[in-house]
């Protein structure tokens, strides 16, 4: 039997959480599947472990074994048998459109072979009707709403509102926008097609000789996207104005007043030094292993429609699906969709409300009732993909003669393509990060994401980090070269700290740690000896140059809701749930290990993504009243995922579940064990697998005869507790079988042994989030200097990083080969965005369906430091964590995107030492190096 | 006229028309080795890298099953993935990937199993010194894509699976 086959014996009957859709007088379910289980690495594979297994500690990556020997389950292994949809399965091919001058008349598919015949071919026309569409949802419950109040089209399910595929006698709208979906009957057929079709996509579609402008429905091309982020911060003395602290409505009344002053205090001291910010960035794919592909499947008889997906926002798409199949115009009735969210093969944003959902699940409707597959090959990825989105900014940076920063004025600008995405989002992102890790009095900063004809622009790593802080770095260097400064002196003259307000002008809660981080990269030899390094690189006929850029990347995002289950089973074995979905298991690793401490061992299975959590907790932000005395209410219930939020925010939430279990199960039954009714936690520990009493005046229990009793006396097997932050984590005190226990959790449920439904614990003296943070923007950070040294062949523009120095703020370190891991990751494909891959606009670029890994050139081995330490005379690049102290309260912090930030600006300053040139158009290819050489 | 050859040491008998079809297809629908991975479908990621074995030489040589047509590898024994699985254990490339926690979305590593796996088994038969190790690797995995690790891992363990099996003799 394959591995498919046995794998989705334990697959299929897991049935996933179902909440409900409102679509005008219908009902449509929403059910996701989740991932299957996964087993903790010393279950799951042929190897026998030979090292003990230490609580707290991950040996290996969780489904490590099953990577190494091939039998990794991607979407693009499934097929519709594996599914029980049938034998038979069709296959899917969209048509992109080649212009958005000319209307797209008609497809000539004559040139197609007989062997290559598709046995449907659907036309934008054959869709639904043009009654205007509703706008479109970022989210499950936005998407209820729109639903509900839509009279949309079929057609046109997104904001835009563009049609899905292009109608005969319209331009299109954008690039990446389908003209045709072609339906085949056979695998056989369907490769005949691709072969004949690829590179000749003009033979095949008939455009208008006139030029023929496409329809701007809502938003028109040129103009940006909702919602723009204006933050003008002036701080006074007496007169403080900025977005955190003034009332919204006085803020936008006022904001011409405060520009002005911001302006005025900019341009009137003729003493300030001011530095130009003029950066551009390209557009950037994503470029995950695994290019997209699902199966979509309609049951007539149910009325179900079944998709499924490697994903990173499995709610958002089921929504999404629902709401296009609730239009009055459907071509089916749907009264159910089932998402089966299966592990991606990477993601890095470019899987977060991916447009692929909804062109996969429109095939459904044009398969005569057979399941059908549609599978990008990396032709069409590149086409139909989403950008991290191409980006100007343009400002001033202005310091006085004392190093003191005085102010920053800034306009970003993403080009965020044809449908509106996630790109204001990371703009909105963006304007935040551009303030960089220092403490300006002054800003006046405008982020928009533009609505253009281009492939969709949607989130990628760093989320809107990498451009800001390359804009702010750079300009920061060349202040200090003007003014023959230090550029690390300028830097700590002005460092943000605990109470710092940003840009925004929300306070900074947290130690940052800036000034040790500082510490340790200038002591670092890398910095410290770089003139001499230099020297002996000139010596060899070699020119060098050292560059250091400092981040302070915000992660979560500006009130952030999360879920988890911690479960002991009936022989004592633990195994943990949590909502968030993992794309390379690194969370799923780091979660079963960091509740070791807490339960004694670590977890023996992980289900990520797991979508019947939350229902469990009974918490809804829906429910009436809303506000932190009302138990049942919350405030945010799940957020999307991103590795970055794993450290802090999904380790929290795991962490004080497991302790509502021991302290709510476990605890009790060990009263009883050893008729002592009055021990605490603190008066028990963890003995490999044995319960003591620290006193000594018990015998230990071993876990298995713990669960065994949990069982027996109908004690909660499992606990379910979810929590909420905003600037600090909601705080409330729980009744448990063992007692009140105060928990920074908001809600907490217990599942009991013989029967489905939680035991909903109410909270009580709730601590809810402070008022100052509700309109900070962000409340957690993650700093990190780089250090730089490259060399440059001048004849050619090469560039070679010869050496990386990271000096990170990460909290207490849970798993340090995943840390090291996220930084190396960072590291290399921040090098592959500063230097290497390019991407033009237009048909030029991507869209004309020529562009693979041939043309668009990601980094090799070659091209990083491949060491993991320095050493002089070797390439390397080394990770140097600043050791945890009591302040991060045994807490992580979210470094997924941490080093990646601060490499664009340090490669930039260092090439400025080097050469004495500036370059801020990224990438900074040799053939923009020699030109800025030249000149 | 027929095509012969060898997957994971099964003998596979087509009829030569099927020649131009190709290996990663092959795998993937007749034989449901999905451990193959495709990436760009051009040769140029390698995730889809398996192994072969094509007379008249015997090492074996990595082989790009995405842009491999069926008539290419006509007398060839091939190895995928799947192939190298031992009933006891993993091998020490697979062991050592897992140790340094080499990858993460996992995608890529396969096809960096089988070039590390060819890698080391042809080691001793090149007689390379450890002074040049680090070419070595770089000549043999150089060209894989993995787009989240950053290398640094896989190259590590790939090293340390070369010093202890080689040159240590472990």
């Amino acid at each position: 039997m394959h591995v498919l086959d046995q794998d989705l014996l334990a697959y299929e009957p897991e049935m996933g959480r179902r909440s409900f859709l409102k679509a005008g007088c219908a009902l449509v379910a929403l059910t996701i599947i989740s991932p299957p289980r996964l087993l903790a690495a010393e279950t799951a594979g042929p190897a026998t472990p030979v090292v003990p297994l230490v609580p707290g500690v991950a040996r290996e990556r969780i489904e490590g074994r099953t990577k190494v020997t091939g039998q990794k389950i991607y979407a693009r292994d499934f097929h519709a048998r594996h599914l029980g949809w049938g034998a038979a399965q069709c296959y899917a091919m969209y048509l992109p459109a080649l212009t958005t001058r000319y209307a797209f008349l008609n497809l000539n598919l004559s040139q197609l072979p007989p062997d290559a015949q598709p046995v449907r071919v659907v036309l934008g026309n054959e869709l639904g009707s043009s009654l205007p569409a509703a706008p479109k949802s970022l989210n499950a419950e936005q998407a209820e709403v729109t639903a509900a109040n839509s009279s949309g089209s079929f057609r046109q399910p997104i904001e835009g509102s563009y049609d899905l595929i292009v109608r005969p006698g319209s331009a299109a709208n954008y690039l990446g926008q389908p003209v045709a979906l072609l339906v085949f009957d056979s695998l056989a057929t369907y490769r005949a097609a691709r072969r004949a079709m690829q590179f000749r996509d003009k033979n095949f579609q008939i455009y208008s000789p006139d030029e023929s402008q496409p329809d701007d429905l809502a938003t028109p091309a040129g103009t940006p996207w909702p919602e723009l982020v204006h933050f003008v911060k002036y701080f006074d003395g007496a007169e403080n104005f900025s977005f955190a602290t003034v009332d919204p409505d006085a803020y936008q009344a006022d904001l011409a007043k405060y520009r002005a002053l911001v302006a005025d205090s900019m341009s009137l001291n003729s003493d300030f030094i001011s530095a130009d910010v003029v950066v551009d960035t390209q557009a950037m794919d994503p470029m995950f292993m695994e290019p997209e592909c699902g199966l979509a499947f309609y049951d007539k008889t149910n009325t179900r429609l079944s998709v499924l997906i490697g994903t990173q926002s499995p709610d958002h798409d089921v929504a999404s699906i629902a709401a296009m199949y609730s239009k009055a115009d459907s071509p089916l009735k749907v009264s159910e969709v089932v998402l089966h969210s299966v592990y991606p093969g990477g993601g890095f944003g470019g899987r977060d409300c991916s447009p692929f959902s909804m062109l996969l699940a429109l095939t459904a409707a044009y398969s005569d009732g057979k399941p059908v597959q549609l599978m990008y090959d990396r032709f069409e990825q590149f086409r139909y993909g989403l950008k991290r989105p191409a980006s100007q900014i343009r400002g001033t940076l202005v310091a006085d003669n004392d190093m003191k920063l005085q102010a920053i004025r800034a306009q970003i600008d993403f080009n965020g393509g044809g449908t509106r995405n996630l790109s204001p989002y990371v703009a909105g992102l963006a304007a935040l990060c551009v303030g960089g890790a220092y403490e300006i009095p002054a800003a006046d900063i405008a982020a928009q994401s533009i609505h253009s004809r281009e492939i969709t622009g949607g989130s990628q790593r760093g989320f809107g980090g990498p451009e800001a802080f390359f804009a702010i770095e750079t300009a920061l260097d060349d202040i200090a070269i003007h003014q023959g400064w230090d550029p690390m002196a300028l830097r700590r003259a002005n460092l943000a700290t605990r109470h710092t307000r940003t840009v925004v002008g929300g306070i900074i809660n947290q130690d940052l740690r800036l000034a040790e981080v500082m510490d340790a990269a200038e002591a670092h030899p890398l910095w410290a000896n770089r003139a001499r390094i230099k020297a002996d690189h000139l010596e060899r006929g070699q020119v060098y140059g050292t560059g250091l850029a400092l981040s302070m990347q915000a992660y979560g995002t500006a009130g952030d809701g999360m879920v988890a289950a911690v479960e002991i089973d009936p022989d004592g074995r633990i195994n943990v749930r949590s909502n968030a979905v993992d794309m390379g298991n690194g969370s799923a690793t780091t979660l079963g290990v960091v509740i070791g401490p807490i339960l004694g061992a670590n977890a023996q299975s992980v289900e990520m993504g797991s979508s019947k959590v939350f229902k469990a907790t009974g918490l809804s932000a829906r429910a009436l009243p809303a506000d932190w005395g009302n138990p049942h209410w919350t405030q945010g219930e799940v957020m999307s995922s991103s590795a970055c939020l794993t450290g802090l925010h999904q380790v929290h939430t795991v962490q004080q579940t497991a302790l509502a279990l021991m302290h709510g199960s476990i605890l009790p039954v060990a009263r009883t064990i050893w008729g002592r009714t009055g021990i605490q936690l603190a008066d028990i520990a963890w003995n490999g697998d044995m319960l003591v009493l620290r006193d000594g005046t018990r015998p230990a229990i071993g876990r298995g005869d713990l669960a065994r009793a949990i069982y027996a006396r109908g004690m909660p097997y499992g606990a379910v507790g979810h929590a909420y932050i905003q600037g600090s984590w909601v705080e409330a005190d729980f009744d448990t079988p063992g007692g009140t226990i105060h928990l920074q959790l908001d809600g907490l449920s217990y599942q009991m042994p013989n029967t489905e439904t939680p035991l909903f614990r109410p909270r009580r003296n709730t601590i809810p989030p402070p008022i100052a943070a509700q309109n900070a923007y962000r409340y957690a950070w993650a700093p990190c200097a780089n250090v730089i040294g490259l060399t440059i062949d001048p004849t050619t523009g090469l560039v070679c990083i010869e050496n990386v120095v990271s000096v990170l703020n990460a909290g207490r370190i849970l798993v340090p080969e995943l840390v090291s891991g996220q930084s190396q990751g960072g590291i290399a494909m921040a090098i592959g965005y500063t230097l290497l891959e390019d991407m033009p606009d237009g048909m030029a670029g991507a869209a004309d369906g020529t562009w693979n890994l041939d043309r668009y050139r990601v980094p090799l081995g070659a091209d990083v430091p491949l060491r993991a330490i320095y050493q002089p005379g070797q390439r390397g690049q080394e990770l140097i964590c600043l050791p945890e102290t009591p302040g991060d309260a045994g807490a992580g912090r979210g470094i997924a995107e941490a080093v990646m930030c601060a490499v664009a600006p340090a490669i930039s300053n260092a090439l400025r030492d080097a050469v004495n040139k500036r370059f801020t158009s990224l990438p900074i290819t040799p053939a923009k190096i020699m030109k800025g050489l030249a000149s | 006229m027929s095509l012969v050859f060898y997957v994971n040491g099964v003998i596979q008998t087509l009829d030569a028309r099927r020649g131009p079809e190709l290996l990663i297809d092959y795998l993937h629908d007749e034989l449901d080795l999905s451990g193959t991975k495709f990436g760009c479908g051009i040769g140029v990621c390698r995730a889809c890298t398996v192994s072969a074995r094509i007379p008249p030489d015997t090492a074996p040589v990595p082989v790009i099953s995405c842009s491999t047509t069926l008539d290419m590898i006509d007398g060839a024994q091939i190895t995928t993935i799947e192939g190298l699985r031992l009933p006891d254990r993993l091998r020490p490339i697979q062991e050592a990937f897992l140790r340094h926690f080499a990858f993460q979305c996992g995608y890529c590593t396969p096809g960096f199993v089988m070039a590390a796996q060819i890698f080391l088994d042809g080691l001793t038969d090149t007689g390379t010194l450890p002074a040049d190790l680090d070419a070595a690797i770089e000549a043999a995995v150089g060209s894989h894509i993995c787009r989240c690790s950053g290398y640094v891992r896989y190259y590590t363990a790939i090293r340390e699976t070369a010093e202890n099996i080689v040159f240590r003799g472990d």
